[in-house]
């Protein structure tokens, strides 16, 4: 399988990572092969119709930060890659944007048009235009995944829809982000304040430099509306979730919810056909109440009932394991 | 579902044992009994309140029949509404902006009852946290509690913390 890598950042690289690292054990379990043909980022595009040596490739990245001083690196865009490089699959792992979906939206259509597949980790472009995005990709007959999108490594989308196939979800409610999941743990276990607990998470990288795009909210309502259409059959869109942030909770509340048994978690819940992402009071004994980085949901289902899964919302591994996983499913099914 | 029962017992030994027994043996789980033998009826018998949980009417008719068949005299059954109870925090100037107006517009809601309430406030300057208790007559009075409170928090630029599931 010819791979087209558009995005060399964190996931970009860890992809090509997890590549060097499973290549054996990738075609001894699976006879699975991939060959990454182009890697893009922002400054240019490296081409080898052959397969790139992704160590070198990796390493000469390292040391500039630019796809653009790779030897034989060209000026030449992700877009340009998707039409121009001969591959069966794109790896779409570029920054989100959820105002515009851009540069993201453009690349998976484009890739999708082209018969290429699209594995992706890009939430922007799957929260603002879902119908659109799974209209393109049943019309050219290929496959869109994104399970690396909505709950990191966690296989929510594919537990529901393969596992659990036989099931209505009936509603999910979860923990879709690590960075305010560890600012409210550390605020409930040492009684700090909002913007001291905020700043040591940015001294300890969990949080950006610009943490706005978390603490609002607006990252969770992205993956809430991603689990939303892809598990539920709906049509939502970021603009349909009432959002509010956790930049107000202060040490008291959460001292007041603790003597009575509670703790303030910022949850993301789609039911009856309400989407909404808010700091809720989750009684302590509850599955939803986990601590850390650590990312939860829950299904509720007509025939099981409530099923719960833990795992690591984000992390260049753990989203390539998702990312992987997508790909071995569409080589399988491409396989018949 | 929950029932009270007034119960009207001749005043000799043993009686409260000879009425407890047909409620147990029909499937009725007794909450709570209230016995005060000091106030006895006109009639010269001692009232009795108990409140039970049973399955069905059915066991309910057949409870009271065989009480009646004991001389157990029922002077009043009745539902007990079960309330619900929320939980919810506020956080703003929830002092400030008129505490009593925000309880007040809660409390003027059929079936819901601002409970209690606790208050922590570090400084005068900085904003104050409420939780809020919230009785409700049924589980759909919550929606239209928290449908008011998210109107109250708007007009006074309060946070609202609900509880999960509502």
């Amino acid at each position: 399988m010819r791979i087209n890598l558009i995005g060399f950042g964190v996931i970009g690289k860890g992809f090509a990572r997890a590549l060097v690292r499973k290549r054996t054990w990738l075609r001894e379990k699976y006879g699975f092969q991939p060959e990454v043909v182009s890697i893009s980022d922002v400054t240019g595009t490296v081409v080898s119709e052959g397969g790139l040596d992704l160590e070198k490739t990796l390493s000469s990245v390292e040391r500039t930060g630019r796809v653009i001083d790779c030897p034989g690196a060209e000026e030449m865009t992700g877009l340009e890659a998707i039409r121009e490089v001969d591959a069966d699959l794109v790896v779409e792992v570029t920054p989100t944007n959820v105002d515009t979906g851009e540069p993201g939206l453009s690349h998976m259509l484009t890739a999708m048009e082209a018969g290429k597949h699209v594995v992706t980790s890009n939430k922007g472009p799957l929260a603002l235009e879902f119908k659109r995005l799974t209209e393109t990709a049943k019309k050219n007959g290929v496959h869109l995944k994104f399970e690396a999108s909505a709950g990191g490594a966690m296989p929510l989308i594919n537990l529901a829809n393969e596992i659990l196939s036989g099931d209505e979800i009936l509603s999910i409610k979860g923990i879709l982000n690590g960075t305010t999941n560890y600012i409210l743990t550390r605020m409930t276990k040492e009684g700090t304040g909002f913007e001291s607990t905020l700043r040591e998470a940015q001294e300890l990288g969990i949080a950006e430099t610009d943490p706005t795009y978390d603490i609002s909210g607006s990252d969770t309502a992205a993956k809430l509306v991603i689990l939303t259409n892809a598990i539920m059959g709906k049509n939502t869109t970021y603009r349909d979730v009432k959002i509010e942030g956790i930049n107000r909770i202060t040490p008291e509340a959460i001292a007041l919810a603790k003597e009575d048994g509670y703790v303030i978690k910022l949850v993301g819940t789609v039911e009856n056909g309400e989407l909404e992402v808010a700091p809720k009071l989750v009684p302590m004994n509850h599955p939803l109440n986990v601590d850390g980085t650590l990312n939860v949901a829950t299904f509720q289902t007509d025939l099981a009932g409530e099923i719960t899964i833990v795992g690591t919302g984000a992390g260049a591994m753990e989203t390539n394991s998702a990312i992987l996983s997508d790909i071995l499913s569409i080589f399988r099914n491409s396989r018949g | 579902m929950r029932i009270g029962l007034d119960i009207e017992l001749k005043d000799t030994p043993g009686q409260l044992v000879r009425a407890l027994e047909p409620v147990s043996r029909l499937g009725g789980n007794i909450i709570s009994i209230v016995h005060i033998r000091e106030e006895l009826t006109k009639k010269g018998r001692v009232p009795v309140h108990l409140t039970i949980d049973i399955e069905n009417d059915g066991a309910l008719e057949r409870i009271i029949k065989e009480l009646g068949e004991r001389d157990i005299w029922v002077s009043k059954v009745g539902e007990v509404k079960k309330k619900e109870r929320m939980k919810v925090i506020l956080i703003g100037h929830v002092v400030d902006t008129d505490l009593r107006d925000t309880i007040d517009r809660l409390n003027e809601i059929p079936g819901i009852l601002v409970a209690d309430m606790a208050l922590s406030m570090p400084n005068p300057q900085q904003e104050t946290s409420a939780l809020m208790d919230i009785e409700v007559s049924r589980p759909e009075k919550a929606k239209k509690a928290i449908s008011e409170l998210e109107r109250i928090a708007r007009d006074k630029g309060l946070a609202v913390i609900k509880s999960l599931g509502v």
